[in-house]
């Protein structure tokens, strides 16, 4: 008897220690603006303002917390019948602030930012621009939501996934190395190695025909790819039909035979957003790599 | 130069009148600017047109040209209805000079040139008669040392005589002249009413006329005089005169005198003295 | 006989002085040797550099011959087309309206286009098979169709071409709203708007023979009507009531005037976006140093025009090879350019 109650009142006491220091350490997180914010608790209430972001929050089994999100996010389904408070730049601030969210997160947009500041809504930057971002955006919503245990298997399984991927391409691809040009826009705009779109064509073995001084997104001159002669080019299903009509492109090897990817808009929505279905995303653009590299 | 008034013994030379209009009503919006005003205008004379500011001189004058519609009233132009005359063939045979000649990057043979517009057309190439019209009407103006001049390089009144130029190598049989003078210096006033005297009795022209200068407009053979809206009187100038038709439609007296065979406006030398009195 | 001395004998000559017509030569001779060096130095620029291109010239193979002969060449050529046809509309909507500062754009034709290409992107996503036919008709002539359609809407919204105040006055009204309806659609689908910034800025990259035939083919179809048409031009700079006193038919000039503006404007749109500056400062330019008639300044207007748009072009390729500068942005820099010198020259002379 004696020694249960001692182990009882331990029990209690840990247990009221861990309450006690609960809310003694709140949750206390820097975001990208190198801001402190202070959760006394894990936020109950969460706005979403990018598809990568909302997207993340589900991942880690907090769908249920998200009260908004912004129109462009479509995934999971379950998201769909939620408010949508507008995009970054045009954000609904009267929405969002009537939801009364414990959190809203979000990318840096200055204006957006200091507005929320101001009307004392709690807002948390993270950045979702490379491939090294996904990780460090689990962990951060998971120190946040307060499971960094299951933050940390997610980050496992997205990485485990991702060089899965990788493997099984490099050695359906063998040894071929594609010379790829993956086109954002008609301008045309090319995705270079910096961007994410070139960090995941990197790890599948593929080689960019844009070099990394030009930057992320360059706008390229034609002629530089026509000069370059790709064997893969990926473009959008309205343009992928007429590439051959751009003057000189039915030169271009991938052209004449036809080494064309187009992905459609879900399958997009993969590969651009740098969150946990990037291993999808790869995936998609390894499975049609496999298929038409020469 | 004939003296002004002996026109009346003379038997007119044709019998269709030049323009006329009968009953001719122009408004803009509610404002009545012209109010049945019924005039005949014989060719191989000139007409000069006076009135106070406002009366409607220059309305009488875009109307006898075609430019403004009236609304009601008729025009004729050699006895047809003006909206009758295909556009080129009226343009052949009335000649309408605007008050202001814009400044612009044309030469001032260009401009004279493209009075012939209604002649040469189009696509058509300027001929020799066509050339000397042009020629003819530059020297009797004076503006042939400008011919490769622009417009926007010369002065107000330099830019009038080239307008005016324009006006008469279109050899017209009816011109329509809004203040053809009003930038000249007094030398050249004379000598443009000198090319409208001859204009109209050499060539048998029907020249009608809106000068403010009334000692210019007393030179003329006949005078319109337009009270507001309306006329108060059409006639000689001696007519114009016995009937005290100026007085009528300025509202105040209006003294002319009588020199050498002209007429003169007569300043009001007493307001004068008393201008100058108040200067000190 | 040169155009300078067409309509003039050797006594009109006399009368007009040497002066005028001695200027007018030179000038487009020096224009058009400009547009021979551009035309040169575009085979030379691109994405390789200045050595290896001329020993390409010296040493053809497959690829140079695609690269210069199917993608430099047209393009030094389509551009230069596309800057005549907006120095052309540039010129007589200048003498239409009589303002130096008109651009061919004023009508509401640059919305009208920018509509047209925004239903055409949107089409081809949207699942309305009502409106898949839009999306095939392509964003070329979907700017074209755009253009024409918000000319004639001006034209209907000011009752006919009576008035050219009422004109300009429509075609402001149509290029605001057709401008805000051009906004709303574009919100509904956000991935369209890099494409319709890429039609906004111009883009001269992908300029080929056949578009450069089909500009040449318009060049010339509203040249021709243009040069016939100048003497009413040149009676319009006396002012319209003198001019209709002349014996013009004053709707009957604005109408034919009116379609040859919105043919090149829109063939040009369709072509290569929205390229500024180029219809306002052709003309403008050629009056500020030549002073001509109207009918020298058809002619040097498009050549001015073409010249400029090459050296936009030239530039918009070099500046960050191989990457590409928007060329509407490159005239927007030269544009602005040449009128703050205006302005300068201007207050200087004050």
């Amino acid at each position: 008897m004696k020694g249960f109650t001692s182990r009882a009142t331990a029990v209690a006491l840990a247990v009221l220690a861990h309450v006690a220091l609960a809310a003694a350490n709140p949750i206390v997180l820097h975001d990208a603006l190198q801001r402190e914010v202070r959760f006394a608790r894990p936020p109950e209430r969460i706005i979403t303002l990018l598809p990568s972001l909302t997207e993340m929050v589900c991942a880690l089994d907090a769908c249920g917390r998200l009260v908004a999100t912004d129109r462009f996010s479509n995934f999971p389904a379950s998201v769909r019948t939620l408010p949508k408070a507008g995009g970054l730049d045009d954000a609904q601030i009267e929405l969002i602030v009537s939801l009364k969210p414990d959190v809203v997160l979000l990318s840096h947009v200055a204006r957006l930012t200091d507005r929320l500041q101001e009307l004392g809504v709690v807002n948390f930057v993270i950045e979702t621009e490379t491939y090294a971002d996904i990780g460090r955006a689990a962990d951060t919503i998971g120190a946040m939501l307060g499971s960094p245990q299951r933050a940390a298997a997610l980050r496992r399984a997205m990485l485990s996934a991702v060089d899965e991927v990788a493997r099984q391409s490099q050695r359906a691809l063998g040894a071929r190395s594609p010379l790829v040009y993956y086109e954002v826009d008609a301008a045309p705009y090319a995705a270079g190695p910096q961007s994410f779109i070139g960090t995941l064509l990197a790890r599948l073995g593929a080689r960019n025909i844009v070099t990394a001084e030009l930057g992320a997104f360059p706008a390229l001159n034609p002629e530089y790819v026509v000069l370059h002669d790709p064997d893969v080019i990926f473009a959008s299903p309205a343009d992928a039909g007429n590439l051959g009509r751009r003057p000189g492109w039915d030169r271009i090897r991938a052209v004449r035979e036809h080494r064309v990817c187009a992905f459609s808009a879900d399958v997009r929505d993969t590969i651009v957003r740098p969150g946990p279905r990037v291993a999808e995303g790869m995936q998609a653009i390894a499975d049609c790599l496999d298929r038409v590299a020469p | 130069m004939p003296e002004a008034g002996r026109t009346l013994d003379q038997p007119l030379p044709f019998a269709t009148p030049g323009i006329s209009c009968r009953d001719l009503s122009v408004a803009f919006g509610s404002r009545r600017v012209l109010d049945r005003v019924s005039l005949e205008l014989a060719p191989g004379r000139w007409t000069a047109i006076v009135g106070p500011n406002g009366c409607g001189k220059s309305t009488l004058l875009r109307t006898m040209a075609g430019l403004v519609v009236p609304q009601a009233g008729s025009l004729e132009l050699h006895g047809r209805p003006l909206q009758a005359w295909p556009r080129r063939e009226r343009a052949r045979r009335l000649a309408w000079l605007a008050q202001n000649t814009l400044a612009s990057d044309l030469s001032a043979y260009e401009c004279v040139a493209l009075g012939r517009f209604a002649h040469i057309g189009w696509l058509g190439q300027a001929g020799p008669a066509d050339v000397a019209a042009i020629r003819r009407a530059m020297a009797a103006t004076g503006s042939l040392p400008w011919g490769g001049r622009r417009l926007s390089s010369l002065s107000g009144g330099e830019r009038q005589r080239v307008s005016l130029a324009r006006v008469l190598a279109a050899e017209a049989s009816v011109l329509l002249l809004d203040e053809p003078t009003t930038h000249l210096d007094p030398p050249h006033q004379e000598d443009i009413a000198r090319i409208l005297r001859r204009q109209a009795w050499e060539c048998g022209t029907t020249v009608l006329s809106a000068i403010h200068d009334l000692s210019l407009a007393l030179m003329a053979d006949r005078l319109i005089v337009l009270g507001v809206g309306a006329v108060v009187g059409h006639g000689t100038v001696r007519e114009a005169l016995a009937q005290n038709w100026l007085s009528v439609a300025f509202g105040t007296p209006v003294s002319i005198i009588s020199h050498d065979g002209a007429f003169l406006w007569r300043p009001r030398l007493e307001a004068q003295a008393e201008i100058r009195r108040q200067s000190g | 006989m040169s155009i300078a001395h067409a309509s003039l004998s050797g006594e009109a000559l006399a009368l007009l002085g040497r002066e005028q017509a001695s200027r007018f030569l030179p000038w487009l001779t020096v224009c058009l040797g400009i547009t021979l060096l551009l035309t040169g130095a575009s085979l030379v620029v691109g994405t390789s550099d200045v050595h290896t291109s001329i020993t390409w010239l010296m040493s053809p193979d497959a690829m140079s011959d695609t690269v210069l002969w199917h993608i430099r060449l047209p393009r030094a050529v389509g551009a230069w087309l596309a800057g005549a046809l907006l120095g052309l509309g540039g010129a007589i909507a200048q003498s239409l309206f009589r303002n130096p500062l008109a651009d061919p754009y004023l009508l509401g034709s640059a919305s009208g286009a920018a509509l047209g290409v925004t239903v055409s992107l949107l089409a081809v996503d949207a699942s309305l098979s009502g409106f898949a036919w839009v999306g095939g008709v392509g964003v070329t002539a979907a700017a074209f169709i755009g253009a024409c359609g918000a000319i004639a809407l001006t034209v209907a919204l000011s009752r006919g071409v009576l008035e050219t105040a009422s004109l300009l006055l429509a075609g402001i009204v149509v290029a605001f709203v057709l401008s805000a309806v051009t906004s709303l659609l574009l919100l509904r689908s956000p991935d369209t708007w890099r494409t319709m910034q890429t039609f906004l800025l111009g883009n001269t990259g992908f300029l080929d023979w056949r578009g450069a035939a089909l500009l040449g083919a318009v060049l010339l179809c509203c040249f021709v009507p243009a040069i016939a048409l100048s003497r009413g031009l040149d009676a319009l700079m006396l002012g319209e009531d003198t001019a209709a006193s002349l014996g013009l038919s004053l709707p009957g000039l604005r109408l034919m005037l009116l379609v040859l503006l919105s043919l090149a404007t829109a063939t040009t749109v369709g072509q290569v976006g929205l390229v500024g500056f180029v219809g306002l400062v052709a003309p403008h330019l050629v009056r500020q140093t030549l002073h001509v008639s109207q009918r020298q300044l058809l002619v040097a207007a498009p050549v001015c025009g073409g010249a400029l748009l090459q050296a936009a072009d030239l530039i918009s390729r070099w500046a960050i090879q191989p990457a590409e500068l928007p060329v509407g942005v490159v005239t927007a820099c030269l544009g602005g350019c040449y009128l703050v010198l205006l302005l300068w020259r201007r207050t200087r002379n004050a």
